[in-house]
């Protein structure tokens, strides 16, 4: 890429903030999951790990925080005081967010990570020097570097078992960061399908690896610039807006019943996944 | 005293810079910017002869007819062997010939011919060319040839086929940073997709 071509479309490949001036035009994927549907089974985690060709690194090295799971699984207790919680841990399954404005993409000394047009939040393992100031910058948490070489040294998949690799994901070397992709390789080919009969992606048409398993049905993906798409009727129906940091609905004199909310969203980052609030016995 | 053999050291080297630089100045008229290593086949396939010119002893035969899944699908593929002998099994004029006794060899041991992969890309690069082919060929109406040949050369020259382009991100990049018309009655322009994870997975 040429200099000249990075100056004079500087705004496509370093989006500063959603804006009108700068919509989606065709795609935007988005997702939304349903806290009060998951039951913290954790298949979506193995779905990645299957899809996305993760390395299953071990209890010793998981234990040091080396560990790959794109989508994991978080608890949170809510003892109130009491010894156990009335109803267990809550879940929240964590994944990179794709934010609009990602604070990991602005750190990267070699541009590695930037964001896309279809806005995702993309991750270029060729360019990465492991530098991991990406994910010191991340206020989720969902980047993974890999300290060890895992396919070669560390052998995590002997013979046989390469072959449950994936060939349209790559297998990732020493020192590279990597985090979700929103299955970048499904997306891509349900457009390039799209593309050819002239049209856009359906509704439905394209699944991620984690939404594919759920067996709750708690994840819903889709184009938030199509409207006939399940998760844009979500967010509205939520009245969360992609391009706010402070919903207007939560501004409001009677705070509302409404369930959608995004995760540290005053932190101005304008995450692309909306989490819809688990039903409390106590506030029933 | 030195000095002079400095200077003179200093134009030797300038005049050898420019003579290299003169000699890469005018560009070959080939299509080859970078050739591959050869690459040694179970059969020569004469590319020259299915797809060749008619004046040149060619069958013209599309390069669409053999390569078929270029067009539907992410890779092009090896056509199978099927394909050869469908049509070879009615032509006896070169049935007997080495190339085709090879051929039927392996269709009567019912194994496939173990050609080898000339146009490698690394692993980590998702090049689709139902994308290119759709966009060139059947939205810009170019030749096949043509369209095919921008990344694989003049391959109906060629027997064997041999990597002729870099097939680099530089490369790719050259011609994705080109404005290209739509289609062939439009005016409009577009370049080709410029992110990271167009083609990096």
């Amino acid at each position: 890429m040429s200099i000249v071509n990075l100056l004079g479309n500087w705004s496509d490949f370093r989006q500063q903030h959603p804006s009108d001036e700068h919509k989606h035009l065709e795609y935007k994927w988005a997702m939304s999951i349903d806290l009060d549907a998951c039951t913290g089974c954790n298949a979506c985690s193995v779905a990645c790990y299957a899809e996305n060709n993760l390395p299953v690194v071990g209890k010793e090295k998981f234990s040091h925080g080396h560990s790959h799971h794109w989508m994991r699984i978080e608890r949170y207790w809510d003892n109130d005081g009491r010894e156990f919680a009335d109803q267990g841990a809550q879940f929240l399954p964590m994944l990179c967010q794709q934010c609009e404005s990602a604070p990991c993409e602005t750190v990267c000394p070699v541009g590695a990570t930037n964001h896309t047009a279809d806005g995702l939040n993309s991750q270029n393992y060729h360019r990465c020097v492991g530098s991991r100031y990406c994910n010191a910058n991340c206020p989720y948490k969902v980047r993974y570097f890999n300290w060890y070489d895992y396919p070669t040294t560390e052998n995590v998949w002997p013979e046989p078992m390469r072959q449950q690799l994936n060939p349209d994901a790559t297998v990732r070397g020493k020192g590279v960061m990597e985090k979700c992709t929103f299955c970048l390789q499904r997306l891509r080919a349900a457009q390039s399908t799209a593309r050819t009969e002239g049209r856009s992606v359906r509704d439905g048409e394209v699944q991620t690896a984690c939404q594919q398993v759920c067996p709750t049905g708690a994840i819903t993906f889709g184009n938030l610039v199509d409207p006939e798409a399940k998760v844009g009727k979500q967010w509205m129906q939520q009245q969360v807006e992609l391009n706010k940091d402070k919903q207007v609905k939560d501004t409001a004199e009677h705070a509302s019943k409404l369930r959608g909310y995004r995760v540290l969203e005053e932190l101005r980052t304008y995450p692309s996944v909306m989490y819809l609030e688990q039903l409390r016995e106590s506030a029933i | 005293m030195y000095h002079f053999l400095r200077l003179s050291v200093l134009f030797i080297g300038l005049f050898a810079a420019s003579c290299g630089y003169a000699a890469n100045a005018t560009p070959p008229l080939t299509t080859s910017d970078d050739l591959g290593p050869k690459v040694e086949q179970p059969i020569e396939f004469p590319h020259d002869r299915h797809a060749g010119d008619a004046a040149k002893g060619g069958m013209q035969i599309n390069c669409m007819y053999c390569h078929t899944y270029a067009r539907r699908s992410a890779v092009a593929g090896i056509p199978p062997l099927q394909k050869c002998i469908g049509c070879h099994q009615s032509i006896e004029s070169v049935r007997e010939t080495p190339r085709i006794k090879k051929l039927f060899e392996y269709w009567e041991a019912k194994k496939a011919v173990p050609w080898k992969k000339v146009h490698d890309l690394p692993d980590f690069v998702r090049f689709n060319h139902e994308r290119h082919i759709q966009r060139f060929i059947f939205k810009q109406g170019k030749p096949v040839q043509e369209a095919c040949g921008y990344c694989h050369g003049d391959v109906k020259t060629m027997t064997v086929a041999r990597r002729q382009k870099p097939l680099s991100m530089g490369w790719c990049v050259s011609c994705h940073q080109k404005d290209h018309p739509v289609d062939a009655a439009s005016t409009k322009t577009t370049h080709g997709p410029n992110d990271c994870w167009q083609c990096h997975k």
